[in-house]
C-alpha cells in the first residue's frame, strides 16, 4: 500500500490552494490600480483639460489659457506635461509652439535631458522622445549618445527624436548604429529618422553603402534609391555584382532602377542571367523597366523564353514601357501568356485609370 | 471465475502498477506543471518587454522597409463569408499587401461571389510552378479595374496543402501568410507581424501571430467592434486555453528561441524560404508545424544565421468549436499532426547542430505536449481504481489531485495575471470572473476528454487510418455579410 | 471664423467627427464648434456609421486609425449608402503614400495627416462644405 503522509498533503494543498487565492486576487488587483490611476489621472487633469485644448485648437486669442498651463504645479503638472507630449504627436503650428513653450516653462524639457541617464528604461525612452518633440536641438550629443542605449526602446526613441529635431550631423550616427552588435538600431527605425533629415546626408548615405554590416548596406541602398542619391551609383553597382547577401543585392537593384541611366543597363542586365538566384533576377528585371532606357530591350526580349513565368510576365511588362522598341520585341512573342497577361493587365490599368 | 478472484487478480495488477509508476507519474505531473510555470515567467519577463515598448510605443506606419505581404486564402466552399472576408483583407492597414484567393475547386457559390463582388476578368497568366503543385489550375482572374490587389486562382480539389502552395506560387509579395476563409485580422495586424522583418531583414525568416477566439465578439464588415467573452462554456474554456498553451508557450519559447509552432491559423513566412524547403507537405495534417519545422532543420544544416519571432500582439482571430463533436476532431486531428511531425524529425533530437530546439523544444514536445494525454488518463483510471482496491490510502489520492489538477489551474491563473497586465482586451469584471471559472471547469472534464481524443489521434495515426476533414460549420456571426 | 456665409438665421451645419482618440475628438470639435458648427463627436467606427445612418450630417471628419470599423471602412459604407455625396475628410497618422492613396480612392474629399494644424483643418472643412454647396 502506497501511504502518505498526511502533514505533506496537507502542506501541498495549502501551498496550490494558497497560491491560486493569492494569484486571483493580483488579477484583481491589476485590474483595480489601473482603473484607479487612470481615474486619478483624468481627476488631475480636469480643470485643465479646457484650456489644454483651447491652446491645441489654436484657440486661444488673449492667451489666458497658456497663462492657466504654464501656472500648473504638483501632481497636476507632471499628467498635464504627459498630455503634451501626446498631443505634440498629433498636432504642429503655433498651438505646438506654444505648448512646447508650456514645457519649457515647467523645466519638462530640462528635466528630459538629465532623465536620459535615469535608470528606469520608460523614463529614458520617455525623455528621448520629449526631447524630440520639443525640438530641443542642443541636446543632439546627448540623443546620439542613447543611440547605443543597452535598451531597444531607448535607442528607437532617440532616433525618431533625432530624426524629429532633423540634424543632418546626427545622420552619421544613425545609420552606424544599425550595425552594433547586440544593440544594434532596428533598420526600420533608422530608416524612418535618416529620411526626415535634410539632404545633406549623401556622404553619410555613402560611407552606409561600404559599412560592414548588410543590414547597413541594405539601409542605404534602400535610401540611396528613396533619396536620388545618384553620386552613390558607382558603390550600387559594385554592390550588386558582388555583395555577400541576396537582400543587399535586391535593394541595389530596386535603387539603381530608380535613379540609374542608360550605362547602368548592362549591370542590370548581367544580373538576370540564369545563374543568378531567382529573386535577384526578378529584381533586376523590374529594375530595367524602371529605368526605362531602351537599351535594356535586348535583354528583357531574351527573358521572355525564360522557363519562369513570372520573369517572363515582368519582362513583357517591362517592355511594355520602352515605347516602340520595347513594344516591337514582344510581336514575335504575341501568343505567349506571359505577354497575353501583361498586356492584358497593363489595358485593365489604363482602362480605369 | 469468482467475483473475489477477479478483484484480487485487479488488484494485484493495479498494485504492480502503482509500485512502479506512482511515484514517476506524480514527478511527471509536478514537472509538466513546473515547466509551464518556467514558460509562465519567461513570458512575465517578456510582457515587460512588451509593456516597456507599449509605454514608449512610436507608431510605425510602415515606412519604406515594410516588405509587402500576399495574404494567401485557400477557400473550399465558403460562399457565405468569402467576399467580406476578402475585403477586409484587402483593407488593411498595409502599404503594400494583395489577397490570393485559391479556390479548392469549390462546388457552391464561392467563386461566383466573388467574380460578381471585384468583377473578376480571366487572365492569361501562367503561374510558376516553383513548388510542384498536382492539381490543374483552371483559371486566373483579376478584377477589372486592374488596381485591387486581388488575385483569385482556381484548381481542382486537391487539399488545402496543395491550395496553399499553388498560393505561393502565384503570390507576388516577398512575404506570404497563410489564413483561413473565416479568419479575422486587426486592421493593424500586417504591421506589427511584419515589424520584425523590417528591423532585422536579412536574417527573419518566419514570424508568428498570436489567435484569439472570437466566439462572443461582435463582428461588423469583418472587423472586430467589440470584444467579449464566448456565450456558452466550452468556448471559454478553448479561451482559457489559447491564453494559456498559445500565448505564453510560444512567447516563451520565442525568447528561448526555439520556436517551434506558428498557429496555423496566422503565420507570416519569407516567400522565397518556404519555396526553398519545398513548400507544405501534403499529406501531413500538422502543415504549419511540420513547416516551421523543415524550415529550422534546413537552415540549421547549412549553418545560415537566421530568426523566428513571435508577436504576442493578438493579430488575428478565429471561431473556436463550440460542440463537442467538431472539438473532438480538431483535437483529433492536431495531435495526429503532432506525433507525425515529431516523429518525422526525430533525427533533430539532442543534436548540437539544432542548438535548442534539438535539446530543450523537441524533448519538451515529446514529453509533455505528445505524451501527457497518456499520463493524464493512467492518472483517471488507476488512481480511482487504487483508491477503490486499497492499493493507495486517502491522503495520496488528494495529493495527486491536488498536483495533477491545483497545480495546472495555478499554472492558468499565472497566465490570466500577465494576460490582465499586458493586454486587457476585456473590459469588463464578469469577464474576468468567467475566465477564472472557466479555468477552474476545464480540469472537471474537459481535460480528460480533450485528453482521450488526443489519443484518438494518435492511435489512429499508428493504424494508418487517413484522416477525415470534419466540416467546421460555419455559424456566419457576422453582422453584415457582403 | 464663422462657417456660415449669408443666412444668419439658417440652422447651423451640422459636422461628425469621428476619433478614438480623446483629445483630438475634442479638440476638433471645440475648433469647429468655435467657427459655428454643430458638432457630433464619435469614439469609434460602428458608433460613426451608427450616427451617420441615423443623422446624416453636410460633412464627415473621420480618423483613419479606429478600432474595429476604421475611418476608410466607414468612408466605404457611407459612399455605398444613399447619402454618398456626403463629403469627408480622413485624419491619420503621418503615413505611407498608399495610404492615402487608399483614401482617395475609397473616396475621400481630402487627407489631412497628422501632426496636422487645426487651422489649416478648419481652412479645409470650410473649403470643402463652400463646394459642396
Amino acid at each position: 500500500m502506497v501511504v502518505i503522509g498526511g502533514a505533506l498533503v496537507v502542506g501541498a494543498t495549502v501551498a496550490v490552494l494558497g497560491a491560486c487565492v493569492l494569484l486571483v486576487l493580483l488579477v484583481v488587483a491589476v485590474r483595480a490600480r489601473r482603473q484607479l490611476r487612470q481615474r486619478r489621472d483624468e481627476m488631475l487633469l480636469s480643470p485643465l483639460r479646457p484650456p489644454l485644448i483651447t491652446v491645441a485648437a489654436g484657440e486661444d486669442d488673449d492667451g489666458t489659457a497658456v497663462h492657466t498651463l504654464r501656472r500648473a504645479a504638483g501632481d497636476s503638472r507632471t499628467v498635464l506635461d504627459r498630455n503634451i507630449v501626446g498631443l505634440l504627436t498629433k498636432i504642429r503650428g503655433v498651438p505646438a509652439e506654444q505648448l512646447v513653450g508650456v514645457l519649457e516653462k515647467h523645466g519638462a524639457v530640462h528635466a528630459a535631458a538629465r532623465e536620459l541617464t535615469s535608470r528606469s528604461t520608460v523614463r529614458r525612452a520617455r525623455a528621448a522622445q520629449v526631447l524630440g518633440l520639443a525640438r530641443a536641438g542642443d541636446t543632439v550629443p546627448l540623443l546620439v549618445r542613447a543611440l547605443d542605449d543597452e535598451a531597444v526602446e531607448v535607442r528607437n526613441s532617440a532616433a525618431y527624436a533625432l530624426g524629429l529635431i532633423g540634424d543632418a550631423a546626427a545622420a552619421g550616427p544613425v545609420l552606424s548604429a544599425i550595425g552594433h552588435p547586440e544593440r544594434g538600431l532596428p533598420a526600420a527605425t533608422a530608416a524612418e529618422t535618416l529620411q526626415s533629415m535634410g539632404v545633406g546626408i549623401s556622404e553619410v548615405l555613402r560611407a552606409g553603402l561600404h559599412d560592414a554590416h548588410p543590414r547597413t548596406r541594405m539601409v542605404a541602398a534602400h535610401l540611396s534609391g528613396e533619396r536620388s542619391f545618384t553620386r552613390g551609383l558607382p558603390d550600387l553597382r559594385h554592390l550588386l555584382d558582388h555583395d555577400a547577401d541576396v537582400t543587399v543585392r535586391e535593394t541595389c537593384a530596386a535603387a539603381i532602377g530608380r535613379l540609374g541611366r542608360a550605362e547602368d543597363v548592362e549591370v542590370l542586365a548581367r544580373h538576370t542571367g540564369q545563374d543568378e538566384p531567382l529573386s535577384l533576377r526578378r529584381a533586376c528585371t523590374t529594375a530595367l523597366g524602371e529605368l526605362g532606357d531602351p537599351a535594356a530591350v535586348p535583354a528583357l526580349a531574351g527573358l521572355l523564353v525564360d522557363p519562369d513565368p513570372r520573369l517572363a510576365e515582368l519582362a513583357a511588362t517591362a517592355l511594355l514601357g520602352l515605347g516602340p522598341r520595347g513594344r516591337e520585341a514582344l510581336v514575335a512573342h504575341a501568343d505567349d501568356p506571359a505577354v497575353r497577361s501583361a498586356r492584358l493587365m497593363a489595358s485593365l490599368q489604363r482602362a480605369s485609370a | 471465475m469468482s467475483w473475489e478472484g477477479f478483484v484480487s487478480g485487479l488488484r494485484s495488477a493495479v498494485v504492480w502498477v502503482m509500485d512502479a509508476a506512482s511515484v514517476p507519474v506524480l514527478v511527471y505531473f509536478v514537472l509538466i506543471n513546473t515547466s509551464l510555470l518556467v514558460l509562465v515567467v519567461l513570458a512575465y519577463l517578456e510582457f515587460r518587454a512588451q509593456e516597456r515598448r507599449r509605454a514608449t510605443a512610436l507608431s510605425w506606419q510602415g515606412a519604406g522597409l515594410a516588405p509587402g505581404v500576399s495574404l494567401l486564402v485557400p477557400a473550399y466552399n465558403e460562399e457565405a463569408g468569402i467576399v467580406t472576408a476578402v475585403k477586409s483583407f484587402l483593407t488593411l492597414r498595409y502599404p503594400r499587401h494583395e489577397v490570393v484567393v485559391i479556390d479548392d475547386g469549390s462546388t457552391d457559390q464561392t467563386f461566383a461571389r466573388l467574380e460578381e463582388a471585384f468583377d473578376l476578368v480571366p487572365l492569361p497568366r501562367e503561374l510558376p510552378q516553383e513548388i510542384p503543385v498536382r492539381a490543374r489550375v483552371l483559371g486566373v482572374f483579376v478584377p477589372r479595374d486592374g488596381r485591387t490587389r486581388l488575385l483569385v486562382v482556381r484548381k481542382e480539389n486537391s487539399g488545402k496543402t496543395e491550395a496553399l502552395n499553388l498560393g505561393v506560387n502565384a503570390a507576388n509579395e516577398p512575404l506570404v501568410a497563410m489564413l483561413d476563409g473565416d479568419s479575422i485580422l486587426e486592421p493593424d495586424g500586417l504591421l506589427h507581424v511584419t515589424r520584425p522583418f523590417a528591423d532585422d531583414p536579412t536574417r527573419m525568416v518566419a514570424t508568428g501571430g498570436a489567435i484569439r477566439p472570437v466566439n462572443g465578439s461582435r463582428v461588423v464588415s469583418g472587423r472586430i467592434v467589440r470584444v467579449d467573452m464566448p456565450q456558452t462554456w466550452l468556448p471559454r474554456i478553448q479561451l482559457v486555453e489559447y491564453l494559456r498553451a498559445f500565448l505564453l508557450g510560444r512567447t516563451g519559447w520565442s525568447r528561448l528561441g526555439g520556436l517551434i509552432l506558428i498557429s496555423g491559423a496566422f503565420g507570416l513566412f519569407r516567400r522565397d524560404v518556404v519555396v526553398e524547403v519545398g513548400g507544405l507537405e501534403p499529406g501531413t495534417i500538422g502543415e504549419d508545424f511540420e513547416l516551421v519545422m523543415r524550415i529550422h532543420k534546413r537552415l540549421r544544416d547549412e549553418g545560415r544565421d537566421y530568426r523566428i519571432e513571435f508577436v504576442p500582439e493578438p493579430v488575428s482571430w478565429t471561431e473556436v468549436p463550440v460542440t463537442a463533436k467538431v472539438l473532438r476532431n480538431q483535437r483529433r486531428r492536431w495531435h495526429r499532426g503532432l506525433w507525425e511531425t515529431l516523429w518525422a524529425y526525430r533525427s533533430m533530437l539532442f543534436r548540437p547542430r539544432y542548438g535548442r530546439i534539438g535539446w530543450l523544444a523537441l524533448p519538451y514536445y515529446w514529453l509533455f505536449e505528445l505524451a501527457a494525454p497518456l499520463l493524464e488518463l493512467f492518472g483517471i483510471v488507476i488512481v480511482p481504481l487504487a483508491l477503490l482496491l486499497g492499493v493507495v490510502n486517502v491522503s495520496f489520492a488528494v495529493l495527486f489531485l491536488v498536483l495533477a489538477y491545483g497545480y495546472a489551474v495555478l499554472v492558468t491563473l499565472s497566465a490570466m495575471v500577465v494576460d490582465e497586465w499586458a493586454f486587457h482586451k476585456h473590459d469588463r469584471w464578469r469577464a474576468i470572473s468567467q475566465t477564472i471559472v472557466a479555468s477552474v471547469l476545464e480540469n472537471i472534464g474537459y481535460r480528460q476528454a480533450t485528453a482521450w481524443w488526443r489519443l484518438e489521434g494518435w492511435w489512429a495515426s499508428l493504424r494508418g487510418r487517413r484522416h477525415v476533414w470534419g466540416v467546421m460549420t460555419r455559424t456566419g456571426f457576422d453582422e453584415d455579410p457582403a | 471664423m464663422s462657417a456660415l456665409a449669408g443666412d444668419p438665421d439658417a440652422s447651423p451645419v451640422r459636422v461628425l467627427v469621428a476619433d478614438d482618440d480623446a483629445d483630438i475628438r475634442d479638440l476638433v470639435e471645440f475648433k469647429l464648434t468655435q467657427a459655428g458648427y454643430a458638432v457630433e463627436a464619435v469614439a469609434d467606427g460602428i458608433g460613426a456609421w451608427e450616427a451617420f445612418a441615423a443623422n446624416p450630417p453636410q460633412l464627415a471628419v473621420l480618423d483613419v486609425m479606429m478600432p474595429g470599423l476604421s475611418g476608410i471602412d466607414v468612408l466605404r459604407k457611407i459612399r455605398e449608402s444613399e447619402f454618398a455625396s456626403v463629403p469627408v475628410l480622413l485624419l491619420s497618422a503621418k503615413s505611407r503614400d498608399s495610404d492615402v492613396d487608399t483614401g482617395f480612392e475609397v473616396g475621400a474629399d481630402d487627407y489631412v495627416i497628422k501632426p496636422f494644424s487645426p487651422r489649416e483643418l478648419l481652412h479645409r472643412v470650410n473649403g470643402m462644405l463652400a463646394r459642396a454647396r
